[in-house]
């Protein structure tokens, strides 16, 4: 589904003391089918654009549209349009209600009017999407699980609606390694075969070096980078610039620059590092 | 003198609603010494928060027994002497500030424990300065980023006068700027406050800064070593779901290349001077 974002601009608290300026005039073009990394330092308007593409909030100017339909129009085209976007919170308290974890996963379904049966397969294959065991969270009682388990369980119920378009607010935050690899994976795949959007946003940049094509930077409401993951990931001086850590291989690689080495320095992952040092080392041919 | 906490063969059983049982700890050893900076690692559900919350009388022990400087924590005449010991700092920032202003959410922890009026301004005062937010006494919480909000938590802990901090993934919610907020504030209580610190982490980065890293896995500790020797264990840290800190990742697949660098390349400035004397 295609997307755009016109002029959008969001202020929280027109008018009052506490007037915000989260996001101004933005622009952007998301085509079907991208994986999309969102980044950004605290308070740069990341949440406030993942609502919009949700259409949960009210632009303040501007608007988006999704499949060239506006969002916020009446309607059941816009409706339907909207209900093909999911988006897991960066906080899965603002999400999670039900009494047991398998009722949570399964509102949104049942909601969509599936009958019990395909109700109950969704909602296993998502918890297993995300790593949790249905059988045995399942009965849990949301509030009793582990700040980690509770998030998943979030991302859980949105992938039970099958989204055309997945945003993922920060969905790693207080994961551990093996959880996001194993959840990267599969959602990788999973978009794959689908080809739906993928949209995440995140701090953890070598995750994202390997998940997706294209990241978009903001800082203060504006977009300030837009353009092919290793570029944006590799440009340190944009990095630092808005608060954000330089991969620690990038880093590395810049470092041994400035010693007089004669290496590259976009290699954003650990393996791809690793390569680089050992052919100007001498180790290896040169791109073995 | 007897060593901070002292922790022997400590179980910990959850009951649940179902009448099932789960077993978060069991035959858990350790001893922190006092002015030891400790790092926590391992995988989601291991047992570390459950760890955590017997440091300071939050939970009782269901097997085995809990000091903290020499005090039992399951005699119920001990937990109000135990808390003032050990503070606690936990992930969310949004859930741990209480009050309307800064000032007042620092003064909470010392208000609850009797300190006079006067002791407590001082105190207040001292915890900000430490974590560098004085110029934010009077603003509300919400208007701090998420970094600030983990550094007033910090201050709150403080405030009570603690020897000790546990930190259950204080960074884990936050940008990278708030990261080394926290991480610098927290090196500089321990080199120079002497305060013992657990830090409960997911990154590795981090737990390559303490002088210890403990590894849980199925609710109890398998490794406990110094970190250059933790992380020369690649295999096994893959094997229980952790990675490397990524300069250690790239120095092993070096070594795997042929290139000789010291076992103890840990950080950025080890592995670019390792390699500029090696070539
Ligand atoms: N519900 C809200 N009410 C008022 N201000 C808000 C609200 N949500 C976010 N803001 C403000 O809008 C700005 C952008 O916030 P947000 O979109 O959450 O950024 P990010 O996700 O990048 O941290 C920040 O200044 C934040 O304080
Ligand atoms: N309040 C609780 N009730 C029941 N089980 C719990 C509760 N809190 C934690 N557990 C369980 O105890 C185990 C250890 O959890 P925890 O200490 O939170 O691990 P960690 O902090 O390493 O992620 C997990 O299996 C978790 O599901
Ligand atoms: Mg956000
Ligand atoms: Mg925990």
């Amino acid at each position: 589904m295609h997307i755009r974002v016109e002029n959008l601009t969001h202020i929280y608290n027109q008018g009052t003391p506490l007037e915000r300026t989260a996001l101004h005039e933005v622009n952007l073009e998301i085509e079907a089918g991208e994986r999309i990394g969102l980044v950004g330092p605290t308070g740069s308007g990341k949440s406030t654009l993942v609502q919009h593409l949700a259409g949960l909030l009210q632009p303040t100017t501007g608007r988006v549209l999704l499949a060239g339909t506006p969002i916020h129009s009446k309607g059941a085209t816009a409706r339907s349009l909207r209900l093909q976007v999911g988006l897991a919170f960066q906080y899965p308290e603002d999400q999670i209600f039900e009494q047991s974890v398998f009722r949570e996963v399964a509102f949104g379904p049942r909601n969509l009017g599936l009958d019990e049966t395909e109700v109950k397969a969704r909602v296993h294959w998502a918890l297993e999407m995300v790593g949790l065991d249905p059988a045995r969270i399942g009965p849990r009682m949301p509030f009793t699980l582990s700040g980690g388990e509770r998030r998943r369980v979030a991302l859980a119920s949105i992938l039970a609606m099958r989204p055309r378009v997945l945003i993922l607010d920060e969905p790693t935050a207080g994961q551990d390694p093996q959880g996001r690899r194993a959840l990267w994976e599969k959602v990788g795949q999973w978009q794959q075969e689908t080809g739906m959007t993928l949209i995440i946003v995140s701090h953890a940049l070598e995750e994202l070096a390997r998940l997706v094509e294209r990241v978009i930077a903001l800082r203060a409401g504006r977009v300030v980078a837009d353009g092919p993951t290793r570029e944006v990931l590799s440009d340190a001086r944009l990095l630092r610039d808005i608060g954000l850590d330089v991969p620690e291989p990038v880093a590395l690689l810049q470092a041994l620059r400035q010693a007089g080495k004669d290496v590259r320095t976009d290699r954003l992952l650990p393996a791809e590092a690793a390569a680089e040092i050992a052919s100007a080392w001498g180790l290896r041919r040169a791109g073995a | 003198m007897h060593p901070f906490i002292v922790i022997e063969n400590l179980q910990y059983v959850y009951p649940l609603e179902s009448g099932e049982q789960i077993v978060a700890l069991r035959d858990v050893n350790l001893s922190i010494e006092r002015g030891e900076f400790v790092a926590l690692i391992g995988p989601n559900g291991s047992g570390k928060s459950t760890l955590a919350r017997h440091l300071n009388a939050l939970l009782i022990p269901t097997g085995g027994t809990v000091w903290v400087d020499g005090l039992r924590t399951s005699d119920p005449h001990n937990v109000w002497a135990v808390r003032r010991k050990v503070g606690m700092v936990f992930q969310n920032p949004d859930n741990q500030l209480v009050a309307t202003t800064v000032e007042e959410d620092v003064a909470f922890g010392p208000e609850n424990m009797g300190v006079p009026a006067e002791e407590i301004r001082q105190r207040v005062d001292e915890a900000l300065a430490i974590v560098g937010l004085e110029a934010y006494r009077q603003y509300p919480p919400q208007m701090l980023s998420g970094g600030q909000k983990q550094l007033v938590a910090i201050a709150g802990a403080l405030a009570t006068r603690p020897s000790c901090l546990v930190l259950d993934e204080p960074t884990s919610m936050l940008d990278p700027v708030g990261r080394r907020q926290v991480l610098n504030t927290i090196q500089r209580l321990n080199a120079e406050e002497g305060i013992t610190i657990l830090l409960i982490t997911h990154s590795m980065s981090e737990a390559a800064s303490a002088q210890r890293v403990l590894i849980m896995n199925a609710g109890t500790i398998v490794m406990d070593k110094p970190p250059a020797e933790v992380f020369a264990h690649g295999a096994k840290l893959q094997a229980l779901g952790l990675s490397l800190p990524p300069i250690v990742d790239i120095a092993h697949r070096l070594r795997a290349e042929g290139l000789p660098l010291p076992p103890t390349v840990l950080t950025l400035q080890d592995l670019v001077k390792a390699l500029c004397t090696s070539a």
